[in-house]
């Protein structure tokens, strides 16, 4: 595949300069990298900026509703497994409204991968503080103080048991497509944290500061090692980007698969609607 | 005696629900009709009471409501509750062991005071006092012959438990009946009940009949959310589902649940989710997606006292108006109200037909006296039903395929992922044709337009509504789901009492199929509208909607709103009153009532 096949019918809404570019061109290059064909892929995201990305490619695309990417995604992915299925979206939308999905999608590893762009704001609503805004970040809403800390997606991540864990930023396209080719790659649920930047509503988490903030994770550090990921999620000097977790354990749609041949156990391999009713006989 | 109840009563966690689930499936099975009725406590245990009343026939009877046959109490608060309702000529039965300061007394009823206690004991175990007790009621229904059929039904109620369970079950059963028979001095006159038997029939709950007709529709996919009175059909579909390759995903909560059945259903599969009020509540913002999105889905919705938590295992139906109208915006859905459990499998599988067809959410709306309610349902001729699948396009390389396609039925064909050259992008904004979002005001016009047109195409399809009682009647009535057996009931007994009254149920409630109402209401000076909640919803509904219709017409209301189903009885004297004040130049003093 190549990469203009992946365009959508629509342009991107997004500002010139946005971080979410970014990430659009390093999907469509991890995309075509895979051969992933569009007829066979799904971009299912909720509400905001980065939401309106499934718009802006050529596959099949699912916008629905603020915080919900996820059980969209999981729900499509279960009925159709065959299908590669990507969640996108901002840090609004996965972290506030939609928060509890992501524990639980964690904790059921599904084969799908997630995209979260973190902007640090609120952009679609023209800029309100969100669970990762940093201190100091005034907006409309909070016109005096800054008046709550922030969560750390990667290290939530991480507690919730995700099978891969990635950092990405826009300003390292290369990067990017690597972490994300990895988490396409990967079998479970993969979380791919980008930090976005808002070049409109965000002028304490510009490009500039992330970039003095980033660094790449060492060359040794062993992916397997949960505990030694949390350490460096929670690093509080820098912004690390890369890997920092990956393990293999069962799909979600694996375990269900147990759960039809145990089924099928017991009602044979051509159960009739027939068979169900003995019961009520 | 051709039809009699049985009440079997006593605190959580004394099995009452095993054996009344234990003796209507004999019964049904052994060829009688049976319905049921059941009213339990959220708590598993503790001081909440259990009542389980069976109605057994020899003709399908409608409600499983009247004076008490036989009464059996195991514990003491409920004889007391109990007895003033035993029918004259009836029988309590309960427990000597129980320490009861002043023993029940009633003439003109016989007591027997058993010590279902130390017969239980004596073939194991104290706690299958419940299958002495149920042994008694057999053996006291000697001409049913339920002995036999009833010691198979609790082989099978145990089968995945311990052999020793069946075991003490089936000597406590035993036990009982041989009491009965060897020990008991009977004074009563139950030997009489003798029954023809009716032949192979189904008996199911109203929540297992929304499962059986899903798979039977074709759903593959189930998430949901426990919830009480609704958990019986996801937990009916997890185990039912895998045997056809299919999907019951437990989901965080309703909000998951729903936006998981979207999801599936955009993969092309059959999907639903089930709930009841607080659920329902949570998933209205998912209802417009597929209503915009034009995503086909069904929700059931068990319908409990609301609002909030409200009573939990208590029946209502108040939730129509948030099935109508709960969601934002102009959101077409097709909203229907099965009225028994035979029914519960038909609008169920009409729900799914019309999801499939229109592109829309449907809401069935059972509640929590129908969900759990047992009864016997004719047999299903499943190879004639019709099922509708959506409507595919016709995909090809180089033709562009716009989801959204303004067609003259409303309805646009559907690709799903997979299919080469159908790619689309659905999405809750408004969008034009192609898909692509837009602000546009004579989009947004032209594309609200087509996706109500969707159900003006539908309503030629909607399944005829149910009538029942003279065409001739003057008074009427109009009501919806659950309440049909006690209104049927009712119109029985005013026909006998030489009041004629016509019933009405539309079944599908939204969109409200006004052409019935109109032509219903033609010969009527007297409508009475009946349901189950505070503010007259599906009366004010007709009312509002149906403005046009014969001016002439009293609508009045009869509500209920204890938590409890109605009665046929309290259902006839509203109809005798009515009657009466009509005959009296018909004038009423309450502001109740309404003109059309």
């Amino acid at each position: 595949m190549e990469i203009s096949e992946y365009k959508g019918r629509v342009k991107p809404s997004w500002c010139p300069g946005c971080g979410n570019h970014a990430v659009l061109t390093a999907l469509k290059k991890s995309m075509a990298g895979l051969n992933y064909e569009t007829h066979n892929t799904a971009i299912v995201s909720g509400i905001g900026c980065s939401s309106r990305f499934p718009f802006f490619m050529s596959t099949y695309g699912f916008h629905s509703i603020h915080g919900r990417a996820l059980p969209v995604a999981i729900g499509l992915k279960q009925a159709r497994p065959e299908i590669n299925v990507i969640a996108v979206g901002g840090d609004g939308d996965g972290l506030s409204i939609g928060g509890n999905h992501f524990i639980h999608a964690g904790r059921k590893n599904p084969n799908i991968t997630y995209i979260m762009m973190d902007n640090e704001i609120y952009a679609l609503t023209k800029g309100q503080c969100s669970p990762t805004s940093r201190i100091g970040t005034t907006t409309k809403c909070n016109p005096y103080a800054w008046t709550a800390d922030r969560i750390n997606p990667v290290l939530m991540a991480l507690s919730f048991n995700a099978s891969y864990v990635a950092r990405g930023y826009s300003g390292d396209i290369k990067q990017l497509e690597e972490i994300i080719t990895g988490g396409l790659k990967h079998k479970g649920f993969s979380f791919i944290h980008v930090v976005s930047p808002c070049v409109q509503y965000n002028k304490v988490s510009s490009f500039e500061k992330i970039k003095e903030l980033v660094r790449n994770l060492p060359e040794n550090h062993n992916r397997e090692d949960r505990i030694n990921a949390m350490q460096y999620a929670f690093s509080p000097d820098g912004l690390y980007t890369g890997v920092f977790y990956q393990t293999q354990r069962p799909t979600y749609e694996e375990r269900y698969q147990e759960v039809i041949a145990k089924a099928k156990q017991i009602a044979g391999d051509n159960c009739t609607i027939q068979d169900v009713m003995k019961q009520f006989k | 005696m051709k039809d009699i109840i049985i009440k079997i009563t006593g605190t959580s966690g004394q099995g009452i629900i095993s054996s009344g689930d234990i003796l209507s499936y004999a019964t049904a099975r052994k060829g009688y009709y049976v319905t049921t009725y059941r009213a339990f406590p959220s708590e598993i245990r503790g001081d909440g009471k259990c009542y389980y009343t069976l109605r057994i026939s020899e003709h399908k009877a409608l409600t499983a409501t009247g004076e008490t046959d036989i009464l059996v109490c195991l514990d003491t608060d409920t004889i007391f509750e109990g007895i003033g309702k035993i029918k004259k000529g009836g029988v309590l039965i309960y427990d000597s062991n129980l320490s009861i300061e002043n023993p029940p007394k009633r003439d003109d009823i016989v007591i027997y005071s058993l010590p279902l206690g130390d017969i239980a004991k004596e073939t194991g175990s104290e706690r299958s006092r419940n299958m002495v007790a149920l042994g008694i009621v057999v053996a006291l229904l000697n001409n049913l012959h339920l002995e036999e059929q009833i010691l198979k039904d609790i082989e099978l109620r145990y089968k995945a438990k311990a052999k020793e369970v069946i075991e003490t079950n089936k000597n406590a059963l035993n036990a009982g009946v041989k009491y009965t028979k060897e020990t008991l001095i009977r004074t009563d006159k139950y030997s009489e009940v003798n029954m023809q038997s009716s032949g192979a029939k189904l008996i199911m709950s109203g929540n297992e009949a929304i499962g059986l007709a899903a798979i039977t529709a074709g759903c593959r996919f189930f998430s949901g959310y426990p919830i009480t009175p609704a958990t019986e059909i996801m937990e009916w579909l997890a185990r039912e589902l895998p045997k056809f390759g299919g999907k019951m995903i437990q989901c965080e909560d309703e909000i998951a649940a729903i936006n998981y059945a979207l999801g599936a259903s955009y993969g092309g599969v059959k999907s639903m989710t089930a709930t009841s009020g607080p659920g329902f509540s949570l998933m209205q913002e998912a209802i417009g997606l597929a209503s915009m999105a034009e995503l086909p889905v069904v929700i059931a919705d068990v319908q409990r006292c609301g609002p909030s938590t409200g009573v939990p295992t208590k029946t209502e139906q108040s939730d129509l108006f948030a099935a109508m109208y709960g969601t934002h915006g102009d959101c077409p859905k097709i909203v229907l109200a099965p009225m028994n459990v035979a029914d519960c499998f038909y609008q169920t599988i009409n729900a799914f037909n019309f999801a499939e067809q229109y592109q829309v959410p449907v809401i069935v709306l059972s509640d929590a006296s129908l969900g759990p309610r047992r009864e016997c349902v004719d047999l299903i001729d499943i190879e004639n039903l019709k099922i509708v699948n959506r409507q595919k396009p016709d995909l090809k390389e180089g033709k562009i395929y716009n989801r959204y396609e303004d067609t003259k039925s409303g309805i646009s064909p559907i690709s799903a992922p997979g299919d080469k050259y159908g790619e689309h992008v659905i999405t809750g904004l408004e969008h034009t044709e192609e898909n692509a979002p837009t602000p546009a005001p004579e989009v947004h016009r032209q594309m609200t337009e087509k996706r109500f047109r969707k159900l003006e195409t539908a309503a030629g399809e909607f399944s005829k509504a149910k009538t029942y009682g003279d065409e001739d009647a003057s008074i009427g009535i109009i009501s919806w789901g659950s309440t049909s057996g006690a209104v049927f009931e009712a119109i029985d007994k005013a026909k006998e009492n030489g009041i004629k009254v016509q019933a009405l149920y539309p079944r599908t409630l939204y969109p409200l199929p006004t052409n019935w109402i109109k032509d219903f209401v033609k010969n009527k000076e007297i409508i009475i509208v009946i349901e189950a909640n505070y503010n007259a919803q599906f009366k004010s509904t007709i009312v509002e909607r149906c403005t046009h219709i014969n001016r002439g017409t009293e609508v009045l209301e009869f509500l209920k709103y204890d938590g409890t189903p109605f009665t046929p009885e309290e259902i006839y004297e509203e109809i005798e009153k009515v009657s009466k004040l009509k005959d009296d130049r018909y004038t009423l003093s309450t502001n109740k009532h309404t003109h059309f």
